[in-house]
């Protein structure tokens, strides 16, 4: 089996038991909102499954930046891709979100935005730690000298 | 420090050194003698060659075996990865649970989209350093 194809299932099935923990989470606080919520046994088991799929995929994709023959820009488009496909059909299916077109362009924008600044924060991080590195290591060669 | 080398053939070969003090330099003569005197055996294509440590770039696993990198070449040795941990010496860090790696033989790092570290060797092979491993990874080069 493909490395990479190994990889996002293994990452998959390591943390897609989060994703009915985080629902319920979001259940139980809802409630504790003072919301009545009342959910009859299909929408649970939507739920359920729903969340478990999306945590699966969300771990996964996390191994496309680390296929070194795609480019950067295309490792992102593709997780973004897999990942809002995900998000937007399990919202849609368990109408978290109503099947409107300002409202889910509300949703992909605000997708979007989120996703690019998550990832140009975990870019300038690892920059920042590369340069602090890689003036280590030059320290280091230079001692050696 | 003074410095004399003797070629002599016949004599068994030793490094003798004496000093005021235990020093840095000290320590580097000790570790240099002491990795030097470690050897492992690689296979390569049926044939077997002494390996020195110091010539390594990275030891990686693959498929439940153990490679020494050397330059383009790949060869393949009978310890594990934890085992080689233990015997080599602090040039020799763990970068993720598949490589060890030969930190004077590390070119430069990069960051890379998924904002893992990327290790760049001089011999052009890449591996990342995984997040478990950064800490650790990061204290050793002294940050």
């Amino acid at each position: 089996m493909n490395k990479y194809v190994k990889d996002y299932l293994l990452r998959g099935l390591i943390f897609s038991g989060l994703g009915p923990v985080v629902g319920g989470c979001v259940y139980l606080f809802i409630e504790l909102s003072g919301e009545r919520l009342v959910l009859n046994g299909y929408e649970v088991f939507l739920a359920i499954i729903t969340t478990y799929i999306i945590a699966f995929v969300h771990a996964g994709s996390s191994v496309f930046p680390t296929i070194e023959r795609w480019s950067k820009v295309k490792a992102m488009f593709v997780q973004l891709l897999s990942l809002y496909s995900v998000y937007t059909i399990g919202y849609l299916i368990n109408s978290w979100i109503p099947f409107k077109i300002e409202i889910i362009a509300i949703y992909t924008s605000c997708f979007i935005g989120g996703f690019l600044l998550i990832w140009l924060f975990a870019i300038i991080s690892s920059k920042i730690v590369s340069n602090k590195l890689n003036a280590k290591l030059m320290n280091i060669k230079n001692q050696q000298k | 420090m003074k410095c004399q080398t003797i070629i002599d053939e016949k004599r068994e070969e030793e490094v003798l050194i004496y000093a005021q003090k235990r020093s840095s330099l000290v320590d580097e003569i000790e570790r240099l003698v002491e990795s030097n005197n470690l050897t492992l055996k690689g296979t390569k294509d049926d044939k077997i060659i002494i390996i020195n440590p110091l010539d390594v770039t990275c030891f990686i696993s693959q498929n439940n075996k153990v490679f020494a990198l050397i330059g383009e070449e790949q060869y393949k040795i009978k310890e594990r990865l934890y085992q080689l941990e233990e015997m080599m010496d602090e040039n020799y860090i763990k970068i993720n649970q598949s490589c060890l790696a030969n930190i004077k033989r590390i070119d430069r790092f990069s960051s890379s989209l998924g904002g893992a570290i990327m290790v760049l060797f001089d011999n052009g092979y890449k591996d990342y350093i995984s997040r478990r491993e950064l800490k650790k990874f990061k204290e050793r080069m002294g940050l």
